[in-house]
């Protein structure tokens, strides 16, 4: 046994920032709202934004799509129950469009209109710029510090998007930086023959294969790559700055990482994947979120007393025989998650309601049901 | 019908793709040699048939089924081993850190590498008379993939680069010899996204789907009348509620999916302690019988 203080469930009442990183389609989008829901009935004015390309966070909060700005999300109903006093608390839902936000920041950054064109003319830039060395994953971080810098908001919940690798999301500023950093890449743009006492074999290797690529396609993509590149001269510092507090953030002690995955067999050997990237990035993972989890079974015995038919009887123990196996299945999973719980980390079940959560009293539900294991 | 050679199989994180790529891939070698391309990094459908092949090098399953993994980054270091034959540099040009800066920097080139090398196994498959099953991403990223060929012919309107997209833009689009299917489960969200899938590959890119397979359906045990004469039996009555629920589910939403000219076929759900080799034979029968020998 770890000899740490058991906690129940990480502090939604004291944390600044809660991320949820994870596979598709294992509900972190649920799990953030839920969170998010939770944290403002508690009293805690909280922003959930969600980086998924398709906005459903938007659609279970009732709201309309595209909401680039924070939108106020009604708790009335939460209200009418007497569990939860959200009197002070307030929550606010956005779903970042990552190109929108990334004109934006050219915008304010740019340190000329000359510049700033080049930029927003450039076709990698129009065509192609999301896929362009994680800009999109850039772009969540920038808008999570413009949100978590707001004195109003005790607490944000980022929902990231479905990752083949966690650590593509978290780590996309440093990958940003690098790239527009890299003198190679200027070099590689530059005439053959100025710069080739600097440059290594495999650079000018690269740099012909490159060429070829470009001679044979007709593409020219590696000036515009170079363009792209120097356009961003003078507003790297800028960049710099932002991405290094980013990072900073994302380790603050008042900040919870949490991963999210289902049951299945393979969900569990991706989360375990999750786990290990983060922790070779010096991520450290709050909790781990087995979402739903099958409830407990019924008791046999209960079927045969029952004044029912004998045939409904027959088919009630071959129901439960049939979810018992799935919950067999489930339960041999769980074990393999339990053993490669990281130091620290808390491990919690959020129980399958038996239906989709689709309204936000569904949601406060998930939240208040998150329990450990 | 007759379906095309290749079936390329897509759906929402979770519905079970993997699952019912091997099941197709199982299914269809029974009449043909075949061949299921793993797109998945964890190759979980080559793992539920129990191998794991390596580096582009097909694994066999049984003398008709062989799965072979593939990686847009191998697709990249095979491509840059046909342009830099000396082993040494092209090796130490791939580790280097300049390079990975600029194929980043080059966007969609390692994508379009693999649909290329899907184009070119597609042909092999013609050629020799066999069946080609992709286990594709899920379907946001699947749809990325797909449209990779016709991003670089916007961008590239000449050249060698422009004539191969045409010839992938041209196989994609052709329902002879390609075909998505699109697994969903009875859950509103898998089917929205199925939906929308659907919607984009045949409105942007011309591609045919060849039907939805709506996966985990229960079958059905509980009338109406049984489920209300349950109901004081407390969670044995919400087990079976569960039961119907989602059987319910499963019909509405291939009522839905019928509305939008999308045929589905139903795949029980599987209630046992594993899904192995046998559970994927199973569900490879019903596939037989419902979709492919049609």
């Amino acid at each position: 046994m770890k000899s740490k203080p058991r906690r129940r469930s990480i502090d939604l009442k004291a944390l600044r920032l809660v991320v949820c990183v994870g596979p598709g389609g294992v509900g972190k989008t649920t799990l953030s709202a839920a969170f998010a829901v939770q944290a403002a009935a508690l009293g805690r004015a909280v922003d959930v934004m969600t980086v998924d390309p398709a906005p459903r966070l938007l659609d279970a909060l009732g709201l309309g799509a595209d909401s680039a700005d924070p939108v106020e999300v009604s708790l009335e109903t939460l209200r009418h129950s007497r569990r939860i006093q959200p009197h002070r608390g307030r929550l606010r839902a956005l779903a970042l469009d990552p190109k929108r936000t990334f004109d934006s920041i050219i915008e304010r950054y740019a340190p000329s209109n000359a510049a700033r064109d080049a930029i927003l003319e450039n076709r990698i830039y129009r065509n192609l710029s999301n896929a362009l060395a994680g800009v999109a994953d850039y772009m969540a971080m920038e808008k999570l510090l413009e949100l978590a810098s707001n004195p109003a908001t005790d607490m944000v919940v980022l929902d990231t998007p479905p990752a083949a690798e966690a650590i593509d999301f978290l780590d996309a500023p440093r990958r940003l930086l690098e790239l527009l950093n890299s003198r190679a890449i200027s070099l590689l743009g530059a005439p053959a023959g100025i710069f080739r006492s600097r440059l290594r074999v495999v650079d000018i290797a690269a740099r012909a294969v490159l060429a070829a690529f470009d001679r044979v396609t007709g593409l020219n993509l590696l000036s515009d790559v170079q363009a792209f590149v120097g356009s961003f001269d003078g507003m790297y510092e800028g960049f710099a700055a932002r991405a290094a507090s980013a990072q900073e953030k994302l380790r603050a002690p008042d900040t919870a990482i949490v991963v999210v995955t289902t049951a299945e067999a393979s969900r569990i050997a991706q989360a375990r994947e999750f786990i290990e990237a983060l922790g070779r990035a010096n991520l450290g993972v709050a909790a781990l979120i087995v979402n739903r989890v099958m409830a407990e079974m019924p008791d046999g015995a209960e079927i045969l007393p029952a004044r029912i038919r004998p045939t409904l009887k027959k088919k009630l123990k071959r129901n439960l025989a049939d979810y018992g196996a799935l919950k067999t299945r489930e339960e041999s999973s769980l074990n393999a998650l339990r053993e490669s719980l990281p130091r620290g980390a808390v491990l919690m079940i959020a129980p399958d309601l038996g239906r989709e959560p689709l309204t936000i009293a569904d949601l406060a539900e998930v939240g208040r049901s998150l329990g450990p294991r | 019908m007759k379906l095309p050679r290749v079936l390329f199989v897509t759906g929402k994180g979770g519905t079970g793709k993997s699952t019912v790529a091997a099941a197709i891939a199982l299914a269809r070698s029974r009449r043909r040699p075949t061949t299921l391309a793993d797109l998945d990094r964890r190759l979980s459908a080559a793992a539920m048939l129990g191998v794991m092949p390596v580096d582009g090098t097909p694994a066999k399953v049984t003398n008709s089924l062989e799965v072979v993994a593939l990686g847009a980054r191998a697709e990249l270091d095979a491509f840059i081993g046909r342009i830099v034959p000396i082993r040494a540099i092209s090796r130490r040009m791939l580790r280097s850190r300049t390079f990975g800066y600029v194929t980043a920097a080059l966007p969609g080139l390692e994508a379009f590498l693999l649909l290329e090398r899907l184009r070119i196994m597609a042909g092999d498959a013609a050629l020799n008379d066999r069946y080609l099953v992709i286990d594709a991403p899920a379907s946001g990223s699947a749809v990325e993939l797909l449209s990779v060929a016709a991003g670089v012919r916007n961008i590239s309107p000449t050249g060698t680069l422009n004539r191969i997209a045409d010839s992938v833009a041209g196989f994609l689009a052709d329902p002879t010899r390609f075909g998505a299917i699109i697994t969903v489960t009875p859950e509103e969200l898998a089917l929205r996204e199925a939906l929308e899938t659907e919607a984009t590959m045949r409105e942007r890119l011309s591609i045919a789907t060849i039907a939805a397979i709506m996966n985990r359906v229960p079958d059905s045990l509980f009338d109406t009348a049984e489920l209300a004469a349950l109901s004081p039996l407390g969670s044995h009555a919400r087990l079976a509620v569960r039961r119907n629920g989602a059987q319910e589910a499963a019909l509405s939403g291939a009522r839905r999916l019928a509305q939008a000219g999308i045929a589905t076929v139903n795949l029980p759900m599987m209630f046992t302690p594993a899904m192995g080799i046998d559970e994927l034979e199973q569900l490879g029968q019903v596939l037989a019988a419902e979709l492919l020998e049609r």
